[in-house]
Order: structure tokens, then sequence, then C-alpha cells
């Protein structure tokens, strides 16, 4: 392999593998700034995304770009559902930052096995008419690979600019700013979380279901992620949407140029030890 | 009873004891530092695994490989110690997590020395004295856990209890006392991970084969709420949670209760299922667990 064919293709491939992550990155962040903690729930709501595209796609024989609309919308309420079951009144009850991430992995246990037993230990292929192959800079991909990008490019940006320029936007950014002073200035706090909650519940949910259009869905999809997730949060910096785009495709390149040379496994070893000692120089307050 | 004394019950009383060290240690560690270590499974599993390596790769007797191998675990959490300590615990969380991480996939990488997914063996009993062998081991894993509660239990009654009470409470008031917190917290933080290294090497006899599903992200979250459904603050806390949650569903459920073959698949799913649940609602409705008091300790 010459050096500008492994230079391509591990741009290539870590974009596809970064596609994805950037959309569950956003989500994530969008919790993390408003609330404060690291919601380890928050990787159910990604496999349920995926399995909820199965249902509408593989089950209902539904094409599968028209399933991600229902399946974005339902993944969207559970998330809301999560928020106003569990973690809205464990915030009234004052449970503190770190008992906060212990809920939210139980949250998360409680979802992933209860969901096993709707849906078994299978795994689920989505269905696709046709599928043809494509080569982008000498790299064989397909043309779903390509629309997914396509989507997560579009979807990232509307919810970029959904958040950076309209007033719903604004409140949201208030409202995690302060909340004392969001609420005197007159914003619904109830409102505005549910709204977040929303919609980084839709971005969790379409991460997942490009995923599973990627490789395969199974219960453990969004579990497996969580920690790349987090990662890329937090390096990118809290709550920023741009570092999480910048973050993503960053991992994704690493990832892929590692396993180009090695095995898939050193590619995270390297990452999680990449990941110890930026937390370690940024001195962060996660 | 000699039948019982070297079959399944002792086989899963000594796991029983092993989880209970590991969920003690990580209440010295969570309650009385306010080290939030998620990474259990990787100080456990490197030990077992360096351990093993030690015994069947280096030929090392028993003891000498024990001893190494908690050295080995305490080294390297003394490293990993002095990156993340002095960031706050949400850090902590995460770098242990991604620690526990890195020890499982290494173990599935460094093929020439772990042999893969494949696993490597056997590690048998120091001792064999016939049918008693695995009655005299958990007996000694037995010793091995009382040791460790006595310690506890007067170390948090020492000078040095109190030390690290007043580091997990206000580490910056302690500090303007003059403490050195961080250095107690990475010395506190290496010498409980080498000995939950110790009882990684201590369960390597009892698997007999190491590979590295065994050494998942599943026991480090069983550990914890054990600890946190049992009660955090109490010294009894590990025991009682792991009993209620390991020990009911692991042993009881699955020896003693009737199955039908076609919902065995779904045991563990509805034991995990459950296990989060229980967690969510003793977080919420009794956030010191069992033993504790109902109350918040504090409010913040």
């Amino acid at each position: 392999m010459t050096l500008s064919t492994f230079l391509s293709s591990a741009l290539v491939l870590g974009l596809l593998e970064a596609a994805p992550l950037v959309l569950a990155a956003i989500g994530f962040t969008l919790i993390f700034r408003l609330n404060g903690f690291v919601n380890v729930a928050y990787s159910e709501n990604i496999t349920l995304g995926a399995y909820f595209a199965v249902i509408f796609n593989s089950i209902l024989g539904l094409n599968f770009y028209l399933a991600i609309i229902p399946a974005a919308f339902l993944s969207g309420v559970l998330s809301v559902l999560t928020y106003l079951i569990i973690f809205r009144p464990a915030f009234k009850r004052g449970v503190g930052k770190t008992e906060l991430i212990i809920l939210s992995v139980g949250v998360s246990y409680f979802i992933r096995y209860g969901s096993r037993l709707l849906f078994g230990n299978n795994l689920f292929n989505f269905t696709f008419e046709s599928t043809s192959y494509l080569t982008v800079f000498g790299i064989g991909v397909t043309d779903i690979q390509l629309i997914c990008i396509g989507l997560v490019a579009i979807i990232s940006v509307a919810i970029y600019f959904f958040i950076y320029k309209t007033n719903y936007g604004e409140k949201m950014r208030a409202l995690a700013d302060n909340e004392e002073l969001a609420m005197i200035s007159g914003i619904n706090p109830l409102k505005v979380s549910i709204l977040i909650w929303f919609l980084a519940g839709t971005a969790g949910g379409l991460a997942g279901l490009f995923y599973g259009a990627f490789s395969f869905v199974s219960s453990s999809l969004g579990w497996n992620l969580i920690l790349i997730v987090i990662m890329v949060t937090i390096v990118g910096g809290i709550g920023s949407i741009r570092g999480a785009l910048v973050a993503s495709a960053c991992v994704g390149i690493i990832t892929s140029a590692v396993t180009l040379l090695s095995n898939s496994l050193y590619g995270e070893i390297v990452l999680l030890i990449i990941f110890i000692g930026i937390l370690k120089i940024r001195k962060v307050r996660v | 009873m000699e039948q019982l004394l070297s079959g399944y019950v002792i086989y899963s009383l000594s796991f029983l004891l092993i989880f209970i060290s590991l969920a003690t240690i990580l209440h010295l560690q969570f309650s009385l530092t306010g080290i939030v270590n998620f990474g259990i499974v990787g100080f456990w599993g490197l030990g077992m695994y360096s351990f093993s390596i030690l015994l069947l790769k280096a030929n090392l007797p028993f003891v000498p490989a024990l001893l190494l191998a908690s050295v080995i675990t305490g080294i390297v959490s003394w490293a990993l110690g002095s990156i993340i300590l002095n960031l706050d615990d949400q850090a902590v969380l995460v770098g242990t997590l991604a620690f526990a991480t890195i020890i499982e996939y290494l173990a599935t990488t460094e093929k020439w020395i772990t042999n893969g997914v494949m696993g490597f063996g056997t590690v048998s009993l120091p001792f064999d004295i016939g049918r008693l062998s695995l009655f005299v081991y958990s007996l000694i894993i037995l010793v091995c856990l009382v040791i460790l509660m006595l310690y506890a239990n007067q170390l948090k009654k020492s000078p040095y209890g109190r030390l690290l009470l007043s580091i997990k409470d206000n580490e910056i008031l302690s500090q303007s006392l003059g403490k050195p917190t961080f250095q107690h917290k990475v010395i506190f933080f290496t010498i409980t991970c080498a000995i939950i290294g110790f009882f990684g090497a201590m369960s390597a006899p009892l698997y007999s084969f190491i590979f590295p599903r065994m050494i998942g992200p599943g026991i480090t979250f069983t550990i914890w709420i054990a600890l946190m459904l049992g009660g955090r603050t109490r010294l009894f806390g590990g025991l009682i949670g792991v009993i209620a949650t390991i020990g009911l569903f692991d042993y009881f459920i699955e020896t003693v209760v009737p199955i039908p073959t076609q919902f065995a698949e779904m045991v563990p799913n509805v034991k995990f299922a459950l296990y989060g649940l229980t967690l969510i609602l003793v977080l919420m409705f009794r956030p010191l667990g069992i033993l504790g008091d109902k109350k918040r300790e504090a409010k913040r």
C-alpha cells in the first residue's frame, strides 16, 4: 500500500465512521450542556433509534429512508420520557452529580436488557431495495453510505442553525447557562428542557440508525459507542457542537488509520490513551 | 458432606467472597475518599491476567506470582491515579472506565501472551489435598476478606481515615490545613487497587481458564449496583448488596428455582433489567441503601 492510498483510505473510511458519531456527540453534548452530567443512558437512545427503524423497515416493510422519520421521532419521545419519568424527579430530589451518572447506568441497564427481552438476542439488518457500489478516491463505498453521510451533514447543519440562530435555540442556551436568570427572563424551563431532550434523543436515534445501516443492529450497539461519544464530547469541549464535529472526524480518521495498519482494537486503545492524556492536559472540569 | 464441600456450593460461595471483597474495597474508595472508580474490573482483570501469566508462562511459584501480580496492579494504578485523581469526579469516572476498557482490549489483542479471545489455562489450585482442596482455598479467601474488613473498620476510626474523609467532604479545606490531599489520594488509590489486583489473582484458580470476556464492564456495574443497594456508607453494605444481587440471581435462582429451558436464555436479561431497576429505585428513594438512613447526607 502506498502512502497516498493509505492516507486517502484512512480519510474516506474515517469520515464514514465519523458521520453517525457526529450526530451522537451533538445529542449527548446538548444534554450535558443543559444538565451537566454524563448521561450513560443516552447509549440506549442510540440503540433504540436503530431498533425503531428495524421495526418500520424490516418488520413493517417500509422503505429505509421513510422509516427514518418515525424512528427519529420515537427516539426523541423516548428521550423525553426518560427525562420526565426519571431524571427530572431525580434533579428535584437533589441527587448529586456522581449519583446521577450511576443512576443513568441503572436506566441504561434497565432499557437495554428490557429491550433485549422484547427483541431477543438476535442481530438485525436493514433491507435496502438495491445497493450500488461506487468509488471515492479509489475507495469502494456503497451509495447507502454516501446518502447517510449527506443526511448526517444536513441534519447536523440543521441542528446547528436551530441552536445558534433561532429564538428557541437562544432560550435553550440561556437555560443551560443560568437557570434562574432564564426563569426570570420568562423562559419556561420545563418546555425548553423537553425540547432539548427531544432534540438530543432524535439525534441519538438517527446516529444509531445510521450505524445499523452500515453494519447491523444489536442490543449493545449504543453501549459499545457510548465511551467514544463521551470522549468526543469532552475532547471537543462541552456544549460545543463545532468541537464535537472536529473531534468526531479526528476520532474516525485515527481509528481507521490504526485499523488499516494493524488491528481495530489498537485503534480504540490509542484513542482511549489519547483521551486520558487530554483529560489531564486540559484539566477539564467535566 | 465431602461431596458438598468439593462441589458447586463451595465454588459459588468462593465467588461471592471475591465479589464481597471488591464491593468492600469500592466502599473504601468511594465513601471514604470519594474516588469514583468505574474501572474495578480493569484492576481485577490486570491482577488475574498478570498472575496467570507469571504462573504459567514464567513458571513462578504461586505465592510470588500472587504478590508480584498485586505489585504490578499497584504500579499501574499509581500511574493512572497520578494522571487523573486531581481532576473532578466525572473525569475520574470516565478515566477509570477508559482504563478498564484498555485492559480488556489488550487482553484480546496481545495474543502472544494471552492467547486472545481463546483464552488460556489451566490455573490450578496451589495445593492438592484431595476433595477438600477447594474448601480450604475458599477458607483462605474468607480469611483475606475478614482481614480486609477488620482493616477497613480500623481505618475508619483512625486519624488517617479521618484525613481521607476530610478529603472527600471538602478537599480545598483539607488542603488549606496543609494536607497533601492529592498525594494521599494517589497512595490510597494505589494500595486499594493493588488489593483489588490481589483478589483478581486469587480468583484465577477458581475460573481456571482465563479469557477476555470475563473482564467486561458488567462486573464493575454489578459491584456498583450491589454497593449502592447494600449501603455505600456502611462497612457491611457491600456484603449485604452482593448477597442480595449476585447471590440471589446467579446462585440461588439459577440453582434452586426450576426454570423451563425455553426461558433459560432470558434469565440474564431479566436479571440485568432488574439490577437496573433496583439501582434506579435505590438512588431515588433510599440513596444510602438498605443499611443507610433515609436521609441524604447533605444537599449541595
